[in-house]
């Protein structure tokens, strides 16, 4: 035992150089006060919290790996969004990057203030998906912009440009700078960010559990919701890659039933398995938070992955011929007409923000009263154990 | 002034601990034995709130022979009015909590969902 505490001590003393040079002198505390417990387990225990307690203070260094991840994610959004100067709209999107950058970047400092840092792993996947989504988002949006806002020279096309968006300049952009439209994009993603901030946040009166449960449920109604309308949202025009009599039928009954289920169940779930006090009332206001924050995060999850998707599948069909072949595979278009689907999806694409709006508000009624059937489950009187005669 | 959300159970044992004599250093062991709390546990937790200054911590002036220096512990004055507040509000929070629970027994040991009221 002796020996084991002593290789510790020596381990330990190494290990203390882990830790950033600011936080030594707590690490080499730890060891020294190691002296002072009895020899055996006891000492071992203590030893064995110091390495913890290194391990935990040396995620400094991760949480520098992090910042610098994040910088380097912003600043290749950035270069991939970034509008040309032949854009005519360029400086409201311009400016609409480098503030929604800022927002990325100082208002988790705000949270961390108000509300504390995340502390679970829920938590952290949730936030590190979001700012994936955002980052994601935005030099797709900038191509799918580009190409929107591009008249044809001629011909056919900007016959099918004039039918689709209206007469335009050839050869230039159309479009002037959408001030109005950048400030509400704007307001609405400091908005998502704030609610995903707030019910990641530690003092957040969500469970790490419910978040889980929903962000996997939000997924689940993304990746079906993707595959109902992977090119924008519009269901009139011929812009879908899927061929009449397809099994999409399939999809679209599922996206209905997840629409709706995602959040009831995640907040069912979420409800019957957080902890809660004693106190009737206050159980019921715990399990509606959790109703609450499953509603948000499975239909804000669902909402913005299938955003992700589809604005990533669109912003690649009008950059990538092979995305094209994939999604028209066995479909023998015209030029001019893979042009007419492009812009169509191009359109399209912007309608995925009513599903930003819609999904969260369902998820909110739908998870309030999925913690409201939880409620009514816990609530209910428990059955004496029938008793057995012999 | 300090509030007891800003402080979980364990840090409020650490302040409650240091707040018993708060002119006097102490040293993690001793800290560790009157809380109950692991060194794996204590120290982050004295760390945050050195970094808060609300606690101050210096090396021992005059080791044992043969032993290494100790690092000592008291609370500021700012910790002791933020300590002092907490631990009054918890015990007050306590106490509210027995009087509720005096009519109904305490059904299973459940822990409340973290920040609910």
């Amino acid at each position: 035992m002796n020996r084991l505490s002593r290789a510790a001590a020596a381990a330990g003393w190494v290990a203390v150089l882990l830790v950033p040079s600011a936080r030594r002198d707590w690490a080499e505390a730890v060891w020294a006060e190691a002296f002072e417990v009895p020899a055996g387990w006891q000492r071992l225990a203590w030893q064995a919290g110091g390495v913890r307690m290194i391990a935990k203070e040396a995620q400094m260094v991760r949480r520098t790996g992090i910042l610098l991840l994040f910088a380097a994610a912003a600043g290749a959004a950035v270069w991939g969004a970034w509008p040309g100067s032949r854009v005519s709209h360029g400086a409201a999107v311009q400016g609409g990057i480098i503030v929604t950058v800022l927002l990325l970047a100082g208002l988790p400092l705000l949270a961390r203030l108000v509300l504390g840092p995340p502390d679970s792993r829920p938590a952290r996947w949730l936030r590190a998906g979001f700012y994936a989504a955002i980052l994601a988002v935005m030099p797709a949006e900038g191509a799918i912009g580009l190409f929107v806002g591009m008249v044809p020279r001629g011909g056919i096309d900007r016959h099918t440009f004039d039918v689709i968006q209206g007469p335009g300049v050839p050869g230039s952009s159309s479009g002037g700078p959408d001030w109005a439209g950048q400030i509400g994009i704007l307001i609405f993603t400091a908005c998502y960010l704030a609610i995903i901030l707030a019910l990641t946040a530690r003092r957040a009166p969500v469970a790490p559990a419910t978040l889980a449960i929903s962000a996997g449920a939000g997924l689940a109604l993304g990746a079906v919701m993707y595959a109902v309308a992977p090119l924008g949202l519009n269901f009139k025009y011929p812009d879908r890659p899927w061929p009449p009599g397809s099994a999409v039928d399939t999809f679209v009954a599922l996206a209905w039933v997840l629409v709706f289920g995602a959040p009831l169940v995640s907040g069912v779930i979420g409800g019957l398995r957080c902890h809660v006090p004693d106190d009737l009332g206050q159980a019921s206001v715990a399990r509606a938070w959790q109703g609450l924050a499953a509603g948000l995060v499975s239909g804000g999850v669902g909402a913005l992955f299938v955003t992700v998707s589809g604005s990533g599948t669109t912003a690649l069909l009008v950059k990538s011929a092979w995305v094209r072949d994939v999604l028209y595979h066995g479909q023998h278009l015209t030029a001019s007409a893979v042009y007419g689907r492009e812009l169509y999806a191009s359109q399209d694409v912007t309608a995925y923000f009513a599903l930003l709006i819609g999904f969260p508000l369902i998820g909110t009624v739908m998870g309030l009263t999925g913690a409201g059937i939880a409620n009514a489950i816990r609530q209910q009187p428990q059955r004496a154990p029938e008793k057995v005669t012999v | 002034m300090a509030s007891r959300r800003e402080f979980s159970p364990q840090t409020l044992s650490v302040l409650a601990s240091l707040c018993e004599q708060p002119s006097e250093w102490q040293h993690g062991y001793a800290l560790a034995r009157h809380t109950g709390l692991k060194s794996g546990t204590l120290y982050p937790i004295l760390i945050r709130l050195a970094d808060r200054r609300l606690v101050e911590a210096c090396w021992q002036e005059e080791p044992i022979p043969g032993r290494p220096r100790r690092h000592m512990y008291r609370l500021t004055p700012d910790g002791r009015a933020a300590a002092t507040a907490a631990v009054a509000e918890a015990e007050a929070e306590a106490a509210t909590a027995r009087v509720r629970r005096g009519a109904t027994p305490r059904r299973g040991g459940g822990v409340a969902a973290p920040g609910v009221p």
